[in-house]
């Protein structure tokens, strides 16, 4: 191998892991803080990519990408705690709810799903970015768009990081995470902050849904990759820690990009799967984590 | 938590002979090879549905790669049958078998995990075996599939002549073999500690369960008929593709599953009907199919987790109830007249409290106070023959517990228990102007009694109980103080059969006759529930205080049973009674049977007596 093939692949890596790593970090966020998993990850992705074109795209609405992916984020967090209300929210306290919520984010992924391909119809279509070009760092080379999106996610995540760490209600979401009764009998108000978590971590998704829709063609069943790859994400990197998603992001996306060179593109699935099902029998608590908690 | 009743209303096998007839016979009457497609998907939905009951119901494991063993089933009979020329019939057998071999291999990962860890891992292994399946394509077909397959003949008839006849009675076959199995499965000592282990592992560990073995052959034997029954569905649309690895043909069959009712067997095989026909009948809304569908698991699993067969089971809880009280009012209104001429001219009168409202039958006479306390499904007129003959000594008090005889039922939660039934007394006793009396109970109602005796609300006179054991330490001294034998399950049973609730009444009173035939006529009254939560709600009581006011001699006391009561474990209470300091006197009566008051009244009204003129020498506390 080369080293301008090894850049090269070293750098699509990185961009998957930036990519992967917005995928996984709303997964993360609820898994810890609300115990559950949430299969329609996916679909969320794909109802933001959906809102973002609708929006801004010049054959729709028009009103541009900024425009866009910011109605996207506010419509996702709506339309997550929305979510979370009817379809989590019943099952609450009860011993089986993590068998109930896969089964009913579930079937809120096929109404989603279905209801986007009413709406929007089957056809594929496309996001279209403002910038063009190529940018490039040394033997670092990436399309502007993909610059973009680097630079966008790692804001957002930058932003996040400060907002779980310092602020009153970031650190009461990371609060009720880590211990939910004695949240409570601080007086945090938990039904409030697990809406807002399932909301922050839809938006999230929303926001990834924009990147997947620039950089792919979208159609309505696009959300199963990028559930899988958020899952074989968390389950890597554990969820001791609020960023153990990210560096499991970065390490998947370099995996990815390295096994689609050397076995193909056929068989990198394959390989990530046997990575997940790895970790998962010999490390269930992830690469970078401690066991915290057991669902 | 509900106390399951160990029997189920059943009718035998009657119910199933009749379904697997009209599923046989139906054939004849449905020509159109369309509605026979529909049937023979149904039949294999519900083989994979009630065999992932198994894992997923019954064992409590997450196996989401359920789909997949149906997958390997099917492409391992597309494979061995069309490229190795193996007959169509062994290539069915080899896909049950590499079903199990997966089953197996899928166990040793799980076997390390719990809970959503077993979710993800079986979904990454489902995804791990599409991607090779689709990787495969010079073998596979990639994702277009193998088309093609070779159909099933028998001798040179092939299947699907005749309106696919064949398929037809081979998929019922199979059906019928798998619930059968099932069933057998569910009750041996692997489904009891399949079921132990997902109601409390610890536990079940600890008392000597492996969940190694227990969980790897639960997982083995929900593959063994999927697998089959997917190499059938190759044989049977001949063509294998690799959807079936999908998330939709996995909601398909969990939403089988869950609308059926997870736990059950015969759930989801009437379930799998029910969504094969809805579905087609939505075929073409196109997307709005899935999303109705969708919505109809939601909604399902949201206000029924239990699913369609807890509906059922609530709807019939409601109905009985619904009868039930019914009854009690229509006979409220149309035979007081006759229950106070049974009663010896006692008044009836009715109390509002706040456990519903209560029918008293009130002597007026005067004397004493002497409150009698009926037992489980019986009423106040069981003491008819004591409020006719010691109406000249005692004031005599008796009263319908709620859910029984003419009071109201009531709310099965707070006042179906014997604490429940306790304050009903108090309340009954206050309103009579009554603060000091004789209490005597029969069974349940001497659990009542003591109770009472045992919060002191009321200033205990004298007491007496019939058919029942004092306990300490509950279920051990239960199990102990009764005979286990088939009256102590009908005890707590919700639903009785007609021979059941002869077998009942005859069995605590007497056989159906002049005399006893009030008791047996107000049987079915009872509210159900009232069994059900009384038994439940036993270990909520505080059995070593009933105890200790027994042993502290804190009022006359005395066990009067008959000699001969079938339920009774009669060493337990001679053991009682001859321990070291026991204060109280034992009486038995000849020839009584569990209602000794009943069968022998002379007698017992004669020690009874006894007793309580006895306990008049004392002065009560």
């Amino acid at each position: 191998m080369e080293l301008s093939a090894f850049i090269a692949v070293l750098t699509g890596g990185l961009v998957l892991g930036v990519l992967y790593s917005l995928m996984a970090f709303g997964l993360a966020l609820v898994w810890t803080t609300l115990g559950i998993f949430n299969f329609a990850h996916g679909a969320f992705i794909v109802l933001g990519a959906y809102i973002a074109w609708q929006i801004g795209n010049p054959d729709a609405f028009g009103l541009g990408f900024l425009v866009s992916a910011v109605v996207t984020v506010i419509a996702m967090f709506v339309i997550g705690v929305i979510f979370q209300f009817l379809l989590v929210k019943p099952f609450e306290r009860k011993p089986n709810i993590v068998l109930l919520t896969v089964i009913t984010t579930l079937a809120g992924a096929t109404v989603l799903i279905n209801l986007i391909n009413v709406m929007w119809g089957p056809r594929s279509k496309q996001i279209v970015l403002p910038a063009s070009g190529d940018l490039s760092l040394g033997l670092f080379r990436i399309t502007a768009n993909e610059g973009l999106m680097v630079l966008i996610v790692t804001l957002t995540l930058a932003t996040l990081g400060w907002f779980l760490l310092k602020t009153p209600l970031g650190r009461s979401m990371r609060a009720v995470a880590q211990n939910r009764e004695a949240a409570q009998l601080m007086g945090l108000n938990v039904p409030l902050l697990y809406a807002a978590t399932f909301g922050l971590a839809a938006a999230l998704a929303g926001l990834a849904g924009v990147f997947i829709g620039s950089i792919r063609f979208m159609t309505p069943n696009m959300g199963d990759d990028p559930l899988q790859k958020a899952l074989v994400v968390v389950i890597l990197g554990g969820v001791a820690r609020f960023t153990s998603p990210i560096y499991a992001a970065f390490l998947v996306g370099i995996i990815e990009a390295f096994s689609t060179y050397a076995v193909g593109l056929y068989w990198t699935p394959a390989v990530l799967f046997v990575l997940m099902i790895a970790v998962l029998v010999v490390k269930p608590e992830g690469l970078f984590g401690r066991r915290e908690r057991s669902v | 938590m509900r106390y399951d009743p160990p029997f189920h209303r059943t009718k035998g096998l009657w119910p199933t002979i009749i379904l697997v007839a009209a599923a046989a016979l139906a054939p004849l009457f449905i020509h159109e090879a369309y509605t026979r497609h529909l049937l023979v998907l149904a039949f294999i939905y519900a083989i994979v549905a009630s065999s992932w009951d198994l894992s997923l119901g019954f064992g409590g494991l997450f196996n989401f790669a359920h789909g997949a063993l149906f997958a390997v089933g099917l492409y391992v009979f597309a494979l061995t049958a069309k490229f190795l020329g193996i007959s169509p019939w062994f290539a069915i057998l080899l896909g049950g078998l590499a079903a199990v071999c997966l089953a197996v291999a899928i166990a040793l990962p799980v076997l390390r995990l719990d809970g959503v860890y077993v979710i993800l891992v079986t979904v990454a292994v489902s995804q791990l075996l599409y991607q090779i399946t689709v990787s495969q394509s010079q073998f596979t077909g990639g994702t277009s599939g193998i088309a093609s397959l070779p159909g099933l003949k028998l001798g040179t008839y092939p299947f699907l002549r005749d309106g696919k006849i064949g398929y037809y009675y081979t998929a019922l076959a199979l059906l019928v073999v798998s619930t059968v199995f099932l069933h057998v499965v569910i009750r041996s000592r692997l489904g009891r500690a399949a079921i132990a282990l997902r109601d409390n592992k610890f536990y079940a560990i600890s008392r000597g369960v492996s969940e190694a073995r227990t969980r790897t052959l639960t997982l083995a034997a929900s593959a063994f008929f999927t697998g089959l029954a997917g190499g059938f569905y190759g044989s049977y649309v001949r063509v294998a593709s690799p959807d079936v690895y999908g998330t939709g043909f996995l909601t398909t069959i969990l939403s089988i599953l869950l609308v059926g009712g997870a736990a059950t067997l015969w759930g989801p095989i009437v379930a799998a009907f029910a969504i094969t026909f809805l579905s087609e009948a939505l075929v073409n809304l196109g997307p709005w199919r899935e999303i109705i569908m969708g919505m109809i698991i939601i909604l399902v699993v949201v206000f029924y987790p239990g699913g369609l067969w807890a509906a059922i089971q609530e709807l019939r809880e409601k109905l009985d109830a619904l009868k039930s009280s019914s009854v009690s009012s229509w006979r409220r209104w149309s035979g007081k007249r006759s229950r106070e001429a049974l009663m010896g001219g006692a008044r009836e009168t009715y109390l509002a409290t706040r456990h519903g409202s209560i029918a008293i039958s009130d002597s007026g006479t005067d004397g004493p106070a002497l409150l009698l306390i009926h037992g489980n499904s019986a009423c106040k007129e069981a003491f008819s023959r004591q409020f006719r003959s010691l109406k000249d000594s005692y004031r005599l008090l008796a009263f319908d517990l709620p859910g029984h005889g003419v009071s109201s039922n009531a709310d099965p939660e707070t006042t179906y228990n014997v604490v429940g039934y306790a304050e009903v007394a108090e309340e009954v006793l206050k309103a009579c102007g009554v603060s000091e009396a004789f209490v005597f109970g029969w069974s349940l109602g001497g659990y009542v009694a003591l109770e009472v005796a045992a919060r002191g609300e009321i200033g205990i006179l004298g007491l007496a109980i019939a058919g029942t054991s004092p306990l300490t330490v509950v279920p051990d001294d239960f199990a102990a103080g009764y005979n286990a034998d088939s009256h102590l399950v009908l005890g707590g049973k919700q639903y009785f059969t007609s021979e059941e609730a002869r077998a009942y009444a005859g069995s605590a009173t007497a056989p159906k006759g002049p005399e006893s035939a009030f008791m047996h006529r107000n049987l079915p009254r009872t509210d159900g529930r009232a069994r059900v939560y009384m038994m439940t709600k036993l270990q909520t009581i505080n059995w070593p205080r009933q105890m200790n006011r027994l042993w502290s001699n804190a009022f006359p006391f005395a066990i009067i049973n008959g000699a001969d009561d079938p339920f009774l474990n009669h060493d337990y209470i001679r053991r009682l009674s001859g321990s070291e300091g026991w204060p109280h006197r034992l009486v038995e009566i000849e020839n009584g049977k569990h209602a000794p008051f009943f069968n022998k009244p002379e007698a017992f009204e004669a020690a009874l007596r006894d007793i309580f003129r006895t306990a008049a020498g004392r002065s009560p506390e």
